[in-house]
């Protein structure tokens, strides 16, 4: 559920078990806007899965102002498991008992291809105009490309316009300025749950808003089909929540094909959720950032930009980023499109603080341009080798009795470690902190993976499992896996223990 | 008062449909009255009630500031209604632009500018041309008003990116003097920035890596800073945090120092993006320490700050119950070219010391000092910071590489809990891998920055100072004669009749109409009408076409002033 804000109790109360990530605002959000006259130890949003020990902010750092002590949390916590793994990263030859990644969501399958692309010619020009101030909604150039390719990928009916682009440095500032130039703080997004963990970080940090969670369950019952089925009634029921809670709902957040399910939004889907949101004069934004990543053609991907005749076009905002389709996470490469020139201008007058390069910019340009080699070269591996790194681990997974999801998107399976065979008992008790006991177990035998908390989960018991890494790492991920699972836990040699570790919000 | 208070200031005069517009104004006009009716019984009460407290002095003083306050917020709630009165008789076309927000301490509003006109000294907005806009029925207050705001600042800079002055292409473009951008070595970063080594991409480079920047990066900043601010001891690469422009080092820093409605002290005039970024995210207010063209005995040179006047400042901004959090320093400065002595360096950050204020201190000139008989002093280089753990340190590749499409920023602070607290922005601001690799071979290369780039740049920035100084002192125009930065720091107020900042305004557009672009004082929160900041870092033929351009509007203006004078005296 959703938390109210009380303003009267904003002071700490050290409820046990887990909170959920809307915690961090209903304590913390109004921090954000008001004088803050809290003192000590206020307790702290438990935010990925974290489970015992309630973190909390240090009581009133005597450099740090309210909020940003708050804001300080976020780096103190989320990243502290991501940054475990990089003080024990696996290398083949340096480090073979270090810690392999099956948590962050990167393509690590096609480096050959795109360094050797990068490393073109074309790739290298510099002009003194990319070194100068650039128009700040991005080099025309490269919005001229993005809108050329995206009418191209996305099967958009009409060709897309140049102006109509906003280029930013990754999808995290375009929802953070969405976030801030759409709604007043402490206003929300929907969002069906679970959901890319990291969004609720984004919008909150500069634009003080939080999300509104539209639960999902595993069970297909009544009119669902399909497990963690989206319907158009959930949403709404969703939204009266809120609303009785007196929480003002600005727009909905749909992330297609969706990061963690790994499946894919039909249109009469997409169109239904699209209609909700205009009943309802809400926005919404299409996280569409794994959008050539389907990797199986029978999952029937549509771009929200291929409907005929949006129903609201004026409050459709679509994003896309080269980090997961082109596998390059660290290019910081992300764009906007939307119809509604408004918020096209208002996000442009942020981008003096989300700016990308211009080196990177006529990089990014050649790489759009370049419709051959994507189409015949770049995909076709991409998807083929994304197809088999997903069979292989599919079929360990499958030995081993662990049901799992996957749509045929992305690149990892959400795994369901609920049940297990009753000798073994993954969870003893269906707790978040037995998931987040699991979770250690995994990373105390060197896999990181994500745990259900981390994508705001309801159900405790499931693992987003990422699975678009080289052969060699991938099999002894999935052996270290198994040793997991399968109750002989064999934990190297002179290993230290990271029982005090917490997950890592680098979920994307 | 849980309700936003500063909303009218979005809707009035706006072109909205006019049905709903009036229906918007009359709620709140509801609003208003309702706020006003409780504020007249707020300020009833603090002239009745008198709390028991122990210190009779303070209690008075306490006990007057509120009345004070409550009058003001009275004043401001009186002149909103008329405003909103007028603007609603007058059928909605008109503007008005700077309605003062009305936060007061137990209300901050979210989406406002966290900014007061009560005080002359504080900042109201960093703009004085009104600008139409639609509001928009898709973006929240705040997002208009961020709308609004970008254009009014930057429309400037808009017209100037459709129509850039070419000298083959487009002879009739626009010259901007106006932006503070090195234009003098493009060659040398162009050629520098195509060789081989360069051009080196690895996985590492194409992943998520270290959010505070890429360790290989941070160290090479260390050394980088370490070397050229003569750093005593080697600075730690932890203490390092890069990211996307300097704009954003700032922001950030104003994110985690500063609640909204803090403010920090800043001399004034200065670079205003400081005003753009202290309010677009952070809402954090400046109190402006306004220094004086005049020498006097008190101002031995002009603009110069001094500790007293930063204690007056600070003293009246608490007064008035603002929360100052530190202070802001630019040095070299800009616009004024000054560089600060080590002695004043040590007062001012004595000072801060005193009063546990942070220091931000910007040092994006500091390799763009040509003159060589100044030499500036870093604040690293000193021998012991009064109050490390609240100083730090901006600087950027943007103005001495002359590369400020790069987007490079960096922190230095010797606080973690900032270091920290910043690096939380990671994600927001973050630097691509391929860029960060080029910016680390780069200031590698500390053969070619000593024996080749810097040389370079310095002859060139001196020559073109040394050219564009001839042409000024031609004209009999006064001007700081300074030894470093990219921009001269002039004074046109023999121009002006009357010496005001309209005056001002009509001027510089006047420089507009005739393609030329210069930054006037106002937008650098310059006390007096008049001033106006020129860049000179520009190449030589474009640097002649443009003071060709400046002779001539000055000329124009001239014979229009005297014209107007002549006028003026048949009258009489």
């Amino acid at each position: 559920m959703f938390p109210l804000p009380q303003k009267e109790s904003r002071a700490p109360t050290a409820c046990p078990g887990l909170a959920s990530a809307q915690d961090l605002d209903s304590n913390h959000g109004d921090g954000l806007e008001r004088e803050c006259s809290r003192k000590p130890e206020r307790k702290l949003p438990e935010f990925s899965g974290v489970g015992d020990a309630p973190a909390t902010v240090p009581s009133d750092s005597a450099y740090l102002s309210s909020r940003g002590s708050v804001i300080k949390w976020f780096w103190d916590s989320a990243e502290e498991g991501y940054r475990t793994y990089h003080m024990d990263e696996y290398d083949e030859e340096k480090n073979p008992s270090g810690i392999i990644n099956m948590g962050t969501s990167e393509n690590k399958l096609c480096f050959d291809l795109l360094s050797s692309r990068l490393s073109q010619s074309d790739m290298l020009r510099v002009e003194p105009s990319l070194l100068q101030y650039p128009d700040w909604r991005g080099h025309l150039f490269l919005r001229e490309e993005v809108a050329r390719f995206l009418s191209f990928y996305c099967k958009s009916p009409a060709p897309l316009k140049p102006e109509n682009v906003v280029v930013l440095n990754g999808c995290a500032s375009v929802f953070s300025a969405l976030a801030t130039v759409l709604c007043e703080v402490g206003e929300a997004f929907l969002i069906p749950a679970p959901y890319y963990g990291a969004i609720t970080q984004h919008i909150y940090l500069y634009g003080g808003i939080r999300l509104v969670c539209v639960y999902l369950d595993s069970e297909a019952t009544g009119l669902d089909t399909r497990p963690f089925q989206l319907s158009v009634e959930k949403l709404e029921m969703a939204l009266q929540r809120a609303n009785s809670e007196g929480v003002k709902v600005k727009g909905l957040i749909l992330i297609n094909p969706q990061n963690p399910l790994g499946d894919v939004y039909s249109p009469g889907e997409l169109r239904d959720y699209l209609e909700f949101a205009k009943r309802h004069e809400l926005h919404v934004m299409v996280d569409e950032v794994y959008m050539l990543s389907v990797f199986e053609e029978s999952a029937g991907y549509h771009s929200v930009l291929s409907l005929e005749g949006l129903p609201d076009p004026q409050r459709t905002h679509v994003m896309w980023a080269a980090s997961k389709d082109f596998g390059m996470s660290g290019l910081r490469f992300g764009t906007l499109y939307t119809e509604n020139r408004d918020v096209a201008t208002a996000v442009a007058s942020l981008c003096r603080y989300h700016g990308l390069s211009g080196l990177v910019q006529h990089q990014m340009a050649q790489l759009l341009r370049d419709q051959d080699w994507i189409s015949q070269v770049y995909l076709p591996a991409n998807h083929a080798r994304l197809k088999a790194a997903h069979t292989y681990v599919a079929g360990e997974l499958r030995a081993l009795g662990i049901p799992f999801l996957s749509g045929g998107a992305g690149f990892f399976l959400w795994i369901d470690l609920r049940k297990a065979p009753p000798t073994l008992q993954y969870l003893p008790e269906p707790t978040f902190k037995e998931e987040m006991l699991l979770w250690r177990r995994f990373l105390d035998n060197k896999v990181l993976l994500s745990c259900g908390k981390a994508f705001e989960c309801k159900e405790p018991g499931w693992f987003r499992l990422v699975f678009s890494d080289q052969a060699h790492r991938l099999c002894l991920g999935m052996q270290r896996v198994r040793w997991v699972l399968e109750g002989k836990p064999q934990v190297p040699e002179d290993s230290p223990s990271y029982q005090s570790q917490e997950p890592g919000g680098q979920c994307r | 008062m849980g309700h936003r208070l500063g909303t009218p200031r979005m809707n009035s005069g706006r072109m909205w449909g006019l049905g709903f517009r009036n229906q918007r104004i009359h709620t709140h006009l509801m609003e208003m009255m309702l706020c006003l009716k409780q504020t007249i019984e707020k300020n009833l009460m603090y002239l009745t009630i008198r709390h028991p407290q122990q210190d009779l002095v303070l209690e008075e003083q306490r006990h007057s500031q509120g009345i004070s306050k409550q009058e003001a917020l009275l004043g401001n709630l009186m002149y909103q209604l008329v405003n909103l009165l007028q603007s609603g008789a007058m059928g909605g076309l008109e503007l008005q632009w700077s309605w003062p927000s009305l936060d007061v301490r137990d209300d901050v509003g979210g989406g406002q500018w966290a900014q007061s006109s009560r005080q002359s000294d504080t900042l109201v907005h960093p703009l004085s041309d009104p600008v139409a806009t639609f509001v928009s029925q898709h973006l929240s207050n705040r997002g208009t008003d961020i709308s609004d705001l970008y254009h009014s600042i930057f429309q400037d800079y808009k017209i100037y990116q459709r129509d850039k002055y070419h000298e083959v292409k487009n002879t009739l473009g626009f010259i901007n003097l106006g932006l503070s951008e090195n234009k003098l070595c493009l060659d040398l970063m162009t050629e520098r920035l195509s060789q081989s080594d360069m051009n080196y991409i690895e996985d590492d480079l194409l992943q998520y890596s270290d959010w505070r920047g890429q360790l290989f990066l941070r160290e090479e900043v260390a050394r980088f800073l370490t070397y050229y601010c003569k750093v005593p001891d080697r600075l730690d690469p932890e203490n390092v945090v890069v990211l996307n422009g300097c704009s954003s080092v700032f922001s950030t820093l104003a994110m985690v120092l500063c609640d909204p409605g803090d403010a920090f002290l800043i001399p004034t005039p200065f670079y205003g993006g400081f005003a753009f970024s202290a309010c677009l995210y952070s809402k954090v207010e400046l109190i402006l320490v306004h220094l004086d063209s005049e020498v006097t005995d008190a101002n031995p040179c002009p603009f110069q700050l001094t500790v007293d006047k930063l204690e007056q400042a600070l003293f009246e901004a608490r007064l008035t119950g603002k929360k100052v959090k530190g202070l802001i320093l630019t040095n070299p400065q800009n616009p004024l070219g000054d560089v600060y002595s080590q002695d004043s360096l040590q007062e001012y950050l004595e000072f801060a010391k005193r009063y546990n204020l942070h220091v931000i201190i910007d040092e994006i000139y500091m390799l763009s000092v040509f003159d060589e008989s100044i030499t500036f002093h870093s604040v690293l280089s000193m021998q012991s910071l009064p109050d490390p753990s609240r100083t730090h340190v901006i600087w950027g590749t943007s103005k001495d590489f002359g590369i400020s499409g790069f987007r490079f920023g960096v922190l230095y602070t010797h606080n973690k809990e900032v270091a920290s607290a910043v690096s939380s922005f990671g994600y927001l601001h973050s630097i691509s891998g391929i860029a960060q690799h080029k910016l680390y071979r780069l200031l590698q290369d500390r053969e070619w920055i000593d024996q080749v780039y810097l040389p370079a740049y310095r002859s060139r920035l001196q020559r073109a100072h040394e050219y564009m100084t001839k042409k000024l002192e031609a004209l009999g125009i006064p001007f700081l004669n300074r030894g470093s930065g990219l921009y001269i720091w002039i004074n046109l107020k023999t121009y002006l009749d009357p010496c005001t900042f309209e005056e001002e305004l009509l001027l510089h557009r006047r420089f507009l109409d005739n393609k030329l672009m210069l930054s006037r004082g106002k937008i650098y929160m310059c006390k007096e009408p008049g001033w106006f900041r020129i860049t000179f870092a520009e190449k030589p033929l474009r640097l002649q076409q443009a003071m060709h351009r400046f002779y001539q509007v000055l000329s124009e203006q001239k014979q229009d002033l005297i014209v107007k004078q002549l006028e003026d005296t048949q009258r009489e």
